[in-house]
């Protein structure tokens, strides 16, 4: 880590990515700093989860760049001691056991397996720890790629929509996990459609509309005058909501 | 490097698909006992026949099994797996070596059982197999170890379980078949470059009864062989590097 002030830190800067004609980030520059939950907020198509990609090195940037702790995230040795990610919970393969699931991504970062069992407890999958992963629920998938996230207990977090699928027991348990890693000091970027969820979970937020950015602002300064976070991101989003 | 082959063996072994695909490939040990038993039989009426050795007649099943083993590695790879390993290139190398492995041992047990238990039933009768060199063994064991290199690097770039082992059956059995058509001296001269007629030119045999003996010499069919399994590697990680996940 080249300067120990990008430590815990996503800076993304003038980030564009174009498939073919389409722009999906345009220009896109922000800083996610640690210790809070950061929101990130847009209507679909906005370009958040393609934004999430391209900082996990999932996909290469037409141009600008996406450092984590100052460098590319491709570049990482073991990125899952520094970064952990929670995007499609349903991309994982159906045919393996959790337990096998995370032993695989564990052993290609040198972690251990009692580490895996110690994630599968905290999200509470220990009992179905030797179950095919076909057979899990939304809900259990979620809960199974925040283990993931979590196996290299990484000071950077990234969850695209980790709250569907999930039951309200789930809800309030996910909310409390990602306020309790940001008051750790850990940096947390949280997407989600949800507006009172994200009302009762982030403390900044980042909104993008057609992969700009709209906003990048504390929690109390976006609602501002508006009834509530729903008004606000309503508002604030009206011209760039592209599918009507 | 060490960490990633452990993880992408752990990611083969525990998958159900692995052991499907070798279960079937093992398939071949029974197969090949049922035809030396049946074609021993016909010995016993006739004094003597000249049947193929079952480690070579049934090896396209071992290629076959052994290709799809190949291309579920790697269209069984999520996203999860390129955040844990960013270095496509090495997670690539690393099931690369991992699917090598598996693939040479399963191939190598699989064709010394079905020679043995073949050998035994057909005791000292003539059936047409008894003087097939040991040689077309290691051939055999090699070519399906290149067959599952193939699968992985056409699973590689069509990005697709269906299209990858489409392919692999297009390389096994349908391009031999149209090879075979074309106007001789060619059907020879294509037909011996072709990758399922790569081990028989290895161990000194003939082809096919149209195609009649490769124009490679033994040595030159190992270098076209391992030319095979560098190339389909080499796609991969052209393929793997080049895309977004």
């Amino acid at each position: 880590m080249p300067y120990p002030s990008l430590v815990g830190v996503i800076e993304v800067r003038e980030l564009t990515k174009r498939y073919g004609g389409t722009t999906a980030v345009d220009g896109l520059s922000f800083r996610v700093r640690p210790g809070l939950v950061t929101g990130f907020l847009g209507p679909n198509g906005a370009g958040k989860s393609t934004t999430m990609r391209l900082i996990l090195g999932l996909a290469a940037p037409t141009s600008g760049e996406a450092l984590v702790n100052g460098v590319r995230y491709a570049s990482l040795r073991r990125p899952l001691h520094e970064v952990g990610a929670l995007l499609d919970a349903t991309a994982v393969h159906g045919g393996r056991s959790a337990h096998d699931h995370l032993l695989a991504l564990a052993a290609s970062n040198g972690i251990g397996a009692a580490r895996v069992a110690e994630v599968l407890a905290r999200v509470g999958l220990s009992g179905v720890a030797r179950k095919r992963i076909g057979g899990f629920s939304l809900g259990m998938k979620q809960r199974l790629g925040i283990a993931a996230a979590l196996l290299g207990d990484p000071g950077v977090l990234l969850f695209d929509e980790p709250v569907n699928g999930l039951d309200p027991d789930g809800v309030r348990w996910i909310r409390e996990l990602l306020r309790g890693l940001a008051a750790e000091g850990r940096t947390v970027l949280l997407s989600s459609h949800l507006m009172s969820e994200m009302a009762l979970t982030a403390d900044h937020l980042i909104v993008i509309g057609r992969g700009r950015l709209l906003a990048d602002t504390s929690m109390a300064d976006l609602v501002g005058g508006h009834a509530s976070l729903e008004d606000a991101y309503l508002s604030l989003t009206a011209s760039s909501v592209e599918y009507r | 490097m060490r960490n990633v082959l452990t993880s992408e063996w752990i990611k083969l072994r525990s998958v159900s698909s692995t052991r499907s695909t070798l279960a079937v490939a093992a398939s071949m040990i029974v197969l090949g006992a049922a035809w030396t038993w049946y074609v021993r039989g016909l010995a016993e009426e006739r004094g003597s026949v000249q049947a193929a050795a079952p480690e070579e007649g049934f090896l396209p099943l071992l290629q076959i099994c052994l290709g799809v083993l190949g291309v579920l590695a790697v269209t069984a790879e999520r996203e999860t797996g390129f955040l844990a390993v960013p270095r496509r290139r090495v997670l690539l190398l690393a099931k690369a070596a991992v699917v090598a492995g598996m693939a040479f041992a399963a191939a190598a047990g699989i064709l010394v059982a079905t020679h043995a238990l073949s050998r035994l039933i057909a005791g000292d009768r003539s059936l047409g197999f008894e003087d097939a060199p040991l040689s077309a063994l290691p051939a055999a064991a090699l070519s399906a170890t290149v067959v599952a290199l193939a699968g992985l690097g056409l699973g590689a770039v069509t990005r697709s379980t269906a299209g990858g082992i489409a392919s692999v059956v297009g390389v096994l059995f349908v391009l031999p078949g149209v090879v075979a058509y074309l106007p001789s001296p060619w059907n020879t001269r294509v037909g011996s470059l072709l990758l399922p007629n790569l081990a028989p030119q290895i161990a000194g045999e003939r082809i096919s009864r149209r195609l009649g003996d490769g124009l490679l010499p033994p040595a030159v069919a190992v270098a076209v062989l391992l030319g095979y399994g560098v190339l389909a590697v080499g796609a991969a990680l052209v393929s793997i590097t080049r895309r977004d996940v």
